[in-house]
């Protein structure tokens, strides 16, 4: 039989995380997703608690967390801000090609510095003619001397602006299609190396996200990783990692929807009573309950099997997609329960529901994972 | 150089306390405990001095029930607390005044140390008796309510300052002796995840308080007679007003005539 209850351990780095999230995030969280701003203070902070770098084993300068515990995390500082929490998740997107796909060598001589100090790392898959097709990539990787030279354009890629390494997907081969994918590490500091501006965005305003442009960058054979052909296998496989995550971060959005419903519906009154105390409101708050509830334990169960180190491209495909349509349906359910008042930016409800919407798109749209979900089923029945 | 610092779990502060059906308690059922905020300042203050004086050790104490004792006791171990002691009440008992204060002086007597430090109060009751009693009971001198603890260069002589009254007082202090700290009299870190990780596998000292030698005469024990919750507020009144003159009017008039605030 499944367990369900959390070790001490669990709790007490939940407990922590809930500490940062309500006590350092929270309060900036308006003004960030107002202005756009990029609060670095509280991201140095996150890295000097060990909040950010979760997926890196301690011998590299990590946390060496297991999926699980990064996703009791990762739900607890969503509630705080999605968007913060985007930008503090973003390095274990971008380093875990480095934890899957690279030599002991080159993971100590990448991760132990990067992890020594406060850092930022992108993960540059998308580009602007290959988002959900990314073997359709057209960055180029040219053999040049000893190395490569890397020449192409990369978009929508979170801390861009502000990271000091990038793991980069070109291909060597376009006609090779997805076959000719290869990855490298790219320190910022190589010539060539060029963020965009930040992009305007719906939500997530407190994350940072540009286009990366890589003009010939001089890249030593070195610091590829894998065989060249090996990038879009390495992609998919960090991808498997990281998207149980995502449905954390999403059920933090809609367990901070259903909080905000439920206190603002004992205290709005109506027709002489609370508006909880209408049968309407309750079944309102009953489903979006309901759906936290199936979210949360959808994120641990393929989370979990992520540690028993089963294959779990089907439970994290599953997680992510249920849990990230829930978050949107329950925060536009806490706009409903409040009201006018739901629809102003005064209260923090309208947030949510522009945080959520991006928990559907990022890291495989909800369109791929169903056809991932569609494959891994069919399967079973071949 | 030895600090000991005492900390009492008290409940989250959000927590809806209820007294219990019979009203002799307060129900602490699935209330979580944590350490009080004045307890936090005065671990700071321990860690700060603990930096500054390599090779000090510091030893976190608590007296009280399972669960919470250990839970405060973890957090302090998370922070940065070499080690930590356990003077464990009999279960279902609320510590009292002086059973705390007996149970803290002789935790004090089998860990003799220079300073010994606290929360000028506790954030429960704010009761403020322990950091004086404590020190009665250990013959020590003892203050209440210090920032900013510092040895002086000899190291012989600690310094603290007390703020009264918009004034800052600079004090003297011999050790050693009890200081209870005021709250927020330090920015109190927040324990890195690596080190509650680590906290979880270190030990903890449980003392049977009943193993203790009586440190200060029994002189019985005092406990609450009742519990009650203050009665509900009743319903606001909302003034109708044209104009921000006449809403003040208007609210001038209900307090003096009707509320009777003053005549
Ligand atoms: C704020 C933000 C941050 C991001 N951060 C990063 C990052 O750090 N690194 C990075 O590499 N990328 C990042 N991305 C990119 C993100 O992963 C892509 O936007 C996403 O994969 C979708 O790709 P696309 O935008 O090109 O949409 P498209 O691939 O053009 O898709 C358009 C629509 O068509 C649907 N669709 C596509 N193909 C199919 C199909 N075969 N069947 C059915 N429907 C289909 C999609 O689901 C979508 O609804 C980020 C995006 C955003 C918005």
């Amino acid at each position: 039989m499944p367990d369900f209850s959390l070790t001490e351990e669990q709790s007490s780095l939940r407990e922590m995380a809930r500490k940062f999230a309500r006590s350092e995030m929270l309060p900036h969280a308006a003004e960030c997703d107002r202005t756009a701003r990029f609060p670095e203070e509280i991201y140095r902070k996150a890295w000097e608690l060990g909040l950010m770098n979760l997926n890196v084993p301690t011998e590299f300068g990590g946390s060496g967390l297991s999926a699980l515990d990064i996703c009791l995390i990762v739900e607890e500082l969503a509630y705080g801000c999605a968007g913060m929490t985007t930008s503090i998740i973003a390095n274990c997107l971008a380093l875990e090609p480095i934890l899957l796909g690279g030599t002991p060598e080159q993971q100590h001589r990448f991760l132990d510095p990067f992890c020594a100090s406060y850092q930022l790392a992108s993960f540059c898959l998308t580009e602007p003619a290959g988002g959900s097709d990314a073997g359709a990539i057209t960055t180029r990787a040219i053999r040049h001397g000893s190395g490569y030279q890397i020449t192409g354009e990369k978009c929508f890629i979170t801390n861009a602006p502000h990271a000091s390494l990038y793991t980069v997907f070109a291909t060597v081969d376009p006609k090779l299609q997805h076959r000719g994918i290869t990855a490298f590490v790219v320190p910022r500091s190589a010539a060539g190396v060029q963020p965009g501006k930040d992009e305007e965005k719906m939500g997530h305003r407190a994350s940072s996200t540009s286009t990366v442009r890589f003009e010939e960058v001089e890249v030593p054979e070195a610091d590829r990783l894998g065989a060249e052909g090996e990038g879009f296998a390495l992609a998919m496989r960090t991808l498997d990692q990281t998207r149980t995550p995502i449905g954390a971060l999403a059920t933090g959005i809609a367990q901070a929807a259903l909080d905000h419903a439920g206190s603002y519906a004992l205290k709005r009154r109506t027709f002489g009573k609370p508006i909880a105390e209408h049968q309407a409101i309750q079944i309102k708050l009953a489903d979006m309950a309901t759906k936290v509830h199936a979210s949360r334990l959808l994120t641990w169960a393929a989370a979990a099997r992520i540690d028993r180190g089963e294959a779990a491209t089907l439970d994290s495909s599953i997680a992510k997609t249920y849990a990230s349509e829930a978050a949107f349906q329950v925060a536009d359910d806490a706009i409903q329960i409040h009201g006018g008042y739901g629809y102003m930016k005064e209260y923090p409800v309208e947030k949510l529901l522009r945080d959520a919407k991006l928990t559907q798109i990022y890291e495989g749209s909800n369109e791929i994972q169903r056809i991932v979900i569609a494959r891994e089923l069919l399967k079973q029945y071949a | 150089m030895q600090i000991l610092v005492f900390v009492k779990p008290v409940p989250e502060a959000e927590t809806r306390l209820r007294p219990t059906a019979d009203g002799r308690r307060l129900d602490t059922d699935g209330v979580k405990f944590v350490l009080s905020g004045y307890d936090e300042s005065a671990v700071e203050q321990a860690l700060l001095l603990k930096e500054a004086l390599p090779g000090t050790q510091v030893r976190a104490v608590t007296f009280g029930t399972s669960p919470r004792s250990e839970e405060v006791l973890r957090s302090a171990l998370a922070l940065g607390c070499d080690a930590a002691t356990w003077v464990e009440a009999p279960t279902g008992s609320e510590p009292e005044l002086r059973e705390t204060v007996r149970a803290l002086a002789a935790a004090s007597r089998k860990f003799p140390a220079e300073l010994y430090l606290l929360g000028q109060q506790s954030l429960d009751t704010e009761a403020g008796m322990v950091p004086t009693a404590l020190a009665a009971a250990l013959g020590l001198p003892g203050t209440n309510g210090a920032v900013n603890l510092r040895f002086d260069g000899s190291r012989q002589l600690l310094c603290f300052d007390r703020e009264r009254g918009g004034e800052i007082e600079s004090w003297e202090f011999p050790v050693p002796g009890v200081i209870g700290l005021k709250q927020a009299a330090n920015d109190p870190r927040a324990a890195k995840l690596q080190n509650i990780l680590k906290s979880r596998k270190l030990p903890i000292d449980r003392i049977p308080a009943s193993e203790l030698p009586a440190a200060v005469a029994d002189a019985g024990t005092v406990r609450p007679a009742l519990f009650t919750l203050p009665p509900a507020r009743t319903g606001a009144k909302l003034i109708e007003y044209t104009s921000p003159e006449d809403a003040a009017h208007k609210l001038v008039r209900i307090l003096r005539e009707e509320a009777k605030v003053f005549p």
